[in-house]
């Protein structure tokens, strides 16, 4: 990939912009990342609190740069065979069965079994060459001819061994198939790796990326990813919605609530015509915002107090 | 710029934050293409190739912006002793800047008066050092500060009783000498501008001792820790102060992460791996050669086991607390450990070291299993407990001193689990030559031990953990 191929990344203060026009308010580390990890080539482990828009990122460079967007979901079991590339076995096997009457053709006055075996080898490793080869996700990427962004999300669900399979790919960009050789990126396409942290990344794998750690958005940027958004919500709604659900990660929750469900929940308040919060509309619509019962029982104790509380700021304001 | 660079990385290596070469490299790049003139676009993007976590990036800013920041703090206006304002009777805000610079230009008439009847003033007052600090030029006076740390080599600071020696090293670099020469001998004239010029003085040393004590704290506090660790792992462990418990303890849970990482994966029994193709080809014998269904070779993994048994009997007593540590820290990081603890009888403590917090539990284990030794009854407890579960995947760790009162060692228990289990490991706190000494028994159960070793430091334990992962693999 070269900037002159995509000047929609040819700097920072571009890529915000070009973010914004799709929807996507980011911090402005965000920006810098994407434009590092153009400029050196390198893939970006990101990382964050589940929602806070890791694979929004991938999709939106996608859409920014208009290329296809390339997406391994990572699971626990999850192989080469998988991820990588597989042998098309159902086609072998019934190539060989339709082939078959066609061998005593091309055998036809071999003198032996030795000559007729030299005169198989002549045919090589038919079997064994791209047309028998099911490209799956990562050797996918590397085909792309205009470059392609691949997703690797949630890295930190698979096995170590796919980690250590992902170490050639990511600093060489290129895959080695033993039974063709090795096939080289066509355009080396931009990767992201995202991840939970449920487990540690290797060192390996961190050395080669970029870190970018995308954590909550403070209360301004969070109320213009909502503004680009949910665009019919009035102002007013919108600034108490944000600093509610700021306070209600304060609070000691299983699961505190992200970027996705601040959208969620500014949606669903827009259907209910809401004009401004209210203990009752808060609880009924909780279940948007927090996703164990446990949590929504410890909150709904502290709602009258959480509540007031916006409003009073509100009104001092 | 890129030698500052590699000394800021230097800096956070000191802090614990690991940087290899290649990234080393890499924040060459990242800085080239950023260039030097945004500093928080620098700094952001130095943090993405340096820092790996969360944490990391903490003191990745924390360092930052110690180590990028060289401003000296204004001395002119905030010097002025406030009975001098009360003197004049003004109002202290409102007049306070032109007051200051009238205070200041008051002073240093007072110098050049000094200074005209003595010579020594006089040169001192020419020389470039006593400029910039009478003209509070601070940024020049920062860069000679700067550069006579680098002369007397600051960056090699290690320990803090060696910050009073930097700092007369780097004012003897900076001629303070010529300003002390003046002071004596302007207190020898019994002039009136001894206390301007001593006021001066102060401002400057003041402002050394501060610098020596910024960068001693950007390139001595990681060394500190690191020297620290580095001694306690070498210590014996029964010999290591009370006090210092709690940083072991830290090292400890370092360690076992470490071996953790490096060796706990999770292990499948089956896998879809390659086609079979001579089973395909078989199976299909039927259906007149056509091969219906694929069959694939399966991967069978072992599953490898550890049991300890850890003696914490009165003898062992200050060793077994780290062993137990360790032995929570190992059970916490790798799949199936069972522990056991004995004195004179033995029972299964996994499940303490599952429920309950380390400090706690260690404690429930003394209390439950502690008091005078007995190998034989032990061994027949655990044979008891444990025997039907030891095959070849187990691996059997016995941490203890085998002083076993002059009891029976019932030798042909730990000769019979040494048949049955994969590697029989015993390690004992004493050194080589005290076994069989005494009550020792060590000499008759090493003969029932795949490997046997003296380990009494963290260095020793780690090196021999490790090897043995390796070898349960």
């Amino acid at each position: 990939m070269h900037t002159q191929d995509f000047p929609q990344l040819a700097s920072v203060e571009q890529i915000e912009q070009g973010f914004e026009s799709y929807g996507y308010i980011c911090s402005r580390k965000i920006a810098t990342a994407v434009f590092l990890a153009f400029q050196l080539r390198k893939p970006v482990l990101v990382e964050g609190p589940p929602g806070v828009g890791k694979t929004e990122l991938a999709k939106t460079i996608a859409l920014l740069l208009d290329i296809p967007l390339i997406r391994l979901q990572c699971y626990e079991g999850l192989d080469e065979a998988k991820a990588l590339y597989e042998w098309k076995y159902g086609k072998q096997l019934l190539y060989t069965q339709v082939l078959k009457e066609k061998l005593g053709d091309l055998l036809q006055g071999a003198q032996g079994l030795a000559e007729s075996v030299a005169k198989l080898h002549e045919f090589g490793d038919i079997f064994y060459s791209e047309e028998f080869l099911e490209p799956r996700p990562l050797l996918k990427a590397m085909q792309q001819e205009k470059g392609a962004i691949l997703l690797i999300d949630e890295v930190d669900k698979s096995d170590y061994e796919f980690e250590s399979l992902l170490l050639e790919i990511l600093s060489d960009y290129q895959i080695s198939i033993p039974e063709i050789g090795t096939v080289k990126a066509r355009t080396t396409p931009m990767v992201f790796l995202t991840s939970n942290n449920t487990r540690d990344i290797s060192d390996a794998l961190k050395r080669r990326c970029l870190h970018l750690y995308i954590p909550f958005p403070t209360v301004e940027l969070e109320e213009r990813i909502i503004r680009s958004r949910v665009p019919d919500v009035d102002e007013q709604l919108r600034h108490q919605l944000v600093e509610f659900v700021h306070s209600l990660r304060q609070l000691d929750l299983k699961k505190v609530p992200a970027i996705s469900e601040t959208i969620d929940w500014a949606r669903s308040l827009l259907l209910l015509h809401a004009q401004q919060l209210d203990e009752e509309l808060v609880r009924s619509t909780l279940n948007v915002l927090l996703k164990y019962e446990e949590d929504i029982e410890s909150t709904e104790s502290e709602l009258r107090a959480l509540v007031r509380d916006r409003l009073v700021n509100r009104q001092a304001t | 710029m890129q030698s500052s660079l590699v000394s800021f990385i230097q800096v956070l290596r000191t802090h614990d934050v690991r940087i290899s070469p290649a990234e080393t490299l890499d924040a060459v790049d990242v800085a080239a293409t950023l260039g030097y003139s945004d500093r928080s676009l620098l700094r952001d993007g130095l943090a993405m190739t340096l820092a790996k976590t969360p944490e990391e990036e903490v003191i990745f800013m924390h360092c930052f912006e110690r180590f990028f920041q060289q401003d000296l703090a204004n001395f002119s206006a905030s010097e002025i002793p406030a009975t001098s304002m009360e003197e004049q009777g003004l109002s202290p805000p409102a007049n306070a800047e032109r007051l200051a610079a009238d205070y200041t230009a008051a002073q240093i008439a007072a110098l050049h008066l000094a200074a005209e009847t003595n010579p020594t003033l006089q040169a001192l007052l020419q020389s470039t050092l006593m400029q910039r600090l009478v003209g509070n030029v601070r940024t020049e006076l920062t860069l000679a500060i700067n550069q006579a740390a680098e002369r007397v080599g600051l960056q090699q600071i290690q320990l803090f009783t060696q910050k009073g020696q930097f700092t007369r090293r780097i004012l003897d670099a900076m001629g303070e000498e010529t300003i002390r020469n003046a002071v004596i001998s302007l207190e020898q004239a019994e002039s009136p501008a001894l206390a301007v010029l001593q006021r001066y003085r102060d401002i400057l040393r003041e402002q050394v001792r501060d610098y020596v004590e910024r960068e001693y704290l950007l390139y001595a506090e990681g060394k500190t820790r690191q020297f620290m660790d580095d001694i306690l792992s070498k210590t014996r462990l029964n010999n290591i102060e009370h006090i210092y418990l709690h940083k072991v303890q830290e090292l400890i849970r370092k360690m076992a992460k470490k071996l953790a990482s490096r060796h706990s994966r999770k292990r499948k029994l089956l896998k879809r791996g390659r086609l079979d193709m001579a089973k395909t080809l078989r199976k299909g014998i039927p259906n007149d050669g056509v091969m219906f269904n694929t069959y694939w070779r399966q991967v069978r993994k072992e599953k490898p086991q550890i049991l300890a048994v850890c003696d914490v009997s009165g003898s062992v007593a200050a060793y077994a607390k780290f062993l137990l540590l360790f032995l929570y820290s190992l059970q916490d990081v790798l799949p199936k450990v069972r522990s056991f603890a004995f004195s004179s009888h033995l029972g299964e403590v996994s499940a303490y070291f599952d429920d309950y917090p380390v400090e706690k539990a260690i404690e429930l284990v003394n209390w439950k299993y502690g008091g005078a030794t007995d190998y034989g009854s032990s061994l027949m407890d655990f044979a008891k407990l444990a025997m039907d579960d030891i095959n070849s995947n187990t691996t059997v760790i016995i941490l203890g001193d085998a002083r076993n009162n002059n009891g029976d060692p019932k030798l042909e228990i730990l000769q019979s689990i040494y048949q049955r289990a994969r590697q029989v490991i015993w390690l004992n706190p004493e050194s080589r030559r005290a076994w069989g000494s005494g009550d020792s028994e060590m000499l008759r159960y090493q003969s029932a031990c795949h490997f046997s070793a003296e380990c009494n430091n963290l260095k020793q334990l780690e090196r021999i953990v490790d090897q043995l992962l390796k070898s349960t693999r």
